[in-house]
């Protein structure tokens, strides 16, 4: 399983990344990540090991000082955010990124902003994002704002879906929201590559990222403490330990 | 005393309106690009003195003019837009920077200004036949009410665009969250250049009917234009359009009423005390939202 990981060419890369705020302060040095296709890819680690800053560095909100931001083995490095729908990169950030005075039915639509004058694949890609979340449906004339918390994450991940990404990007898909729902996002998530989506997912929830996830990286400082199959992970008590020690989780065997 | 009421109700309405694009220009480009424009106001007296020279010198008629000056300052906005903006996010602290920037920018307007058409007041010495007319009891200036029906039609097509339309929508999107405008795809650049120029060109418009409506405008003028841009803003919420359109007729309401009311002296000072008086009261504006939430 290891092995296999490890050959296969990447859907997205970060490749010795630098992210620097106010000048020198390093958040990231020196990070590589391998979003590996087909598969969810876990990314975990303490507060402030610069999970959500890598997450920002792959889709151009932050610009790496060193480094580079590779899609298909391509270099996009300092590639604004907007251009990487056009890429198939789909992100679902980590703070709420609906338009709350907008209805529901404008938040897709504004989704589609990069085809816009396609009006068939506009109702195609807003259909799309319906029928994973019939719920969506029957609100889309309230105003995004007034759904509860779920019920928002669910439009953003819909949102998401409706530009048919390759590579879809979460950061922390269930912060804040009541475990039965969480529970019903992870089970979303972990369908993901059978519909040809490759996932990065970086969470707080340890437990469900490493259930998910193929293949795990742990970062520790902005930098990369250690990588590698998420089944390995569950199976040697050296890396079992070692979680422990760094992100405060024990994994069971 | 009926009249005078009556009288102070229709003017407010007017320099009301007037004072509402004035706000609703500002409010749009704070929204969107997050940066107080200060020469906002030279904007407005830069669309006076474009009508006065096309008047004066071409004999176009400020009707006329009311297109012309919308296409020249959109263009100038959307090429001010790429001189200023893309400087300020290189600075260490952008949200400093654009307050000396703008500000040097309204001296630097205000200059030119000076420059061209010197100190003096100038009007436009064009008038509609009739010169007024009769609005039940009272007698208004043709060219006032020229301007209000401008106005009016002006803010509606402002809010088919803001409210019906993809664009428009994807502008009030990017003042509930500029962050998330971007992960949809939408080039935040390109959009904040067209805010930039919308609210230039919105600013020329009302320069025209600023020349229409007030008595007289100088090189100087620009200033009060920005502070009565403030309070609107101000008052009707950070951001939001339809609040600054409502602030800009109650503000020209109070405005009005007050000189009929009130001395001299005192009338003067309402447009503070309104200011003053909603950020201690009302901090999010009239109608209870603002862009930061």
């Amino acid at each position: 399983m290891a092995q296999q990981t490890q050959d296969v060419p990447a859907a997205m890369e970060l490749v010795g990344v630098d992210v620097a705020y106010h000048g020198d302060i390093r958040i990231l040095r020196g990070l590589s990540l391998r979003i590996r296709p087909g598969m969810i890819t876990g990314v975990i680690g303490p507060n402030g090991a610069g999970k959500s800053t890598a997450l920002k560095a792959l889709y151009g909100l932050l610009k790496p000082v060193a480094g580079d931001v590779l899609i298909d083995g391509k270099k996009v490095t300092g590639l604004p955010p907007w251009k990487f729908i056009d890429h198939g990169v789909a992100l679902v950030p980590q703070h709420r990124s609906l338009f709350n005075e907008l209805s529901v039915d404008d938040n897709l639509r504004l989704a589609c902003w990069s085809f816009r004058r396609d009006r068939a694949r506009v109702e195609a890609a807003m259909e799309r994002a319906y029928a994973q979340f019939p719920m969506l449906r029957d609100k889309r004339r309230d105003m995004a704002g007034s759904m509860s918390g779920g019920q928002q994450r669910f439009l953003e991940l819909g949102r998401s879906l409706a530009l048919q990404p390759r590579v879809l990007l979460l950061d922390e898909p269930t912060a804040m929201i009541a475990p039965r729902i969480s529970a019903e996002i992870y089970e979303f998530i972990s369908g993901l590559p059978a519909q040809g989506i490759t996932v990065l997912l970086v969470d707080q929830n340890v437990r469900q990222c490493v259930r998910i996830s193929d293949h795990l990286y742990v970062l520790e400082l902005g930098q990369n403490k250690v990588d590698g199959a998420a089944a390995d992970f569950q199976k040697d008590s050296g890396l079992r330990d070692l979680i422990a020690e760094w992100v405060d989780y024990r994994i069971d065997a | 005393m009926e009249l005078l009421i009556l009288n102070g109700i229709v003017n407010g309405l007017i320099v009301g309106s007037v004072y509402a694009l004035i706000g609703v220009s500002l409010t749009l480009l704070y929204g969107v690009l997050r940066v107080v424009n200060f020469a906002h106001g030279e904007f407005v007296i830069a669309g006076s003195f474009f009508a006065y020279v096309l008047f004066t010198g071409l004999g176009v008629p400020p009707l006329l003019a009311l297109p012309v000056a919308a296409i020249a300052f959109f263009a100038a906005g959307w090429g001010l837009y790429y001189v200023l903006i893309p400087r300020l996010s290189r600075s260490d602290d952008p949200e400093l920077m654009s307050f000396l920037m703008f500000y040097g920018v309204s001296i630097t307007a205000a200059a030119l200004m000076l420059l061209l058409f010197e100190a003096d007041s100038h009007s436009i010495d064009y008038s509609f036949t009739p010169i007024s007319l009769q609005v039940g009891p009272i007698y208004v200036s043709t060219a006032r009410l020229v301007a209000l029906a401008i106005t009016v039609a002006i803010s509606a097509a402002l809010a088919v665009f803001l409210f019906r339309t993809l664009p428009g929508k994807a502008l009030r999107a990017a003042i509930m969250n500029p962050e998330a405008i971007q992960i949809v795809g939408v080039d935040i650049v390109r959009l904040s250049a067209f805010a930039f120029a919308l609210a230039t060109a919105l600013a020329g418009i009302t320069g025209v009917l600023v020349a229409l409506v007030f008595p007289a405008f100088n090189a100087f003028s620009g200033t009060e234009y920005t502070i009565i841009a403030f309070i609107v803003v101000v008052l009707g919420g950070l951001g939001n359009p339809v609040g600054a359109l409502l602030a800009g007729v109650v503000f020209g309401l109070a405005e009005q009423m007050a000189t009929v009311f009130l001395p001299q002296a005192l009338a003067q000072i309402v447009g503070f005390a309104i200011l003053v008086g909603t950020i201690f009261l009302r901090p999010s504006g009239l109608l209870g939202t603002s862009a930061r939430k």
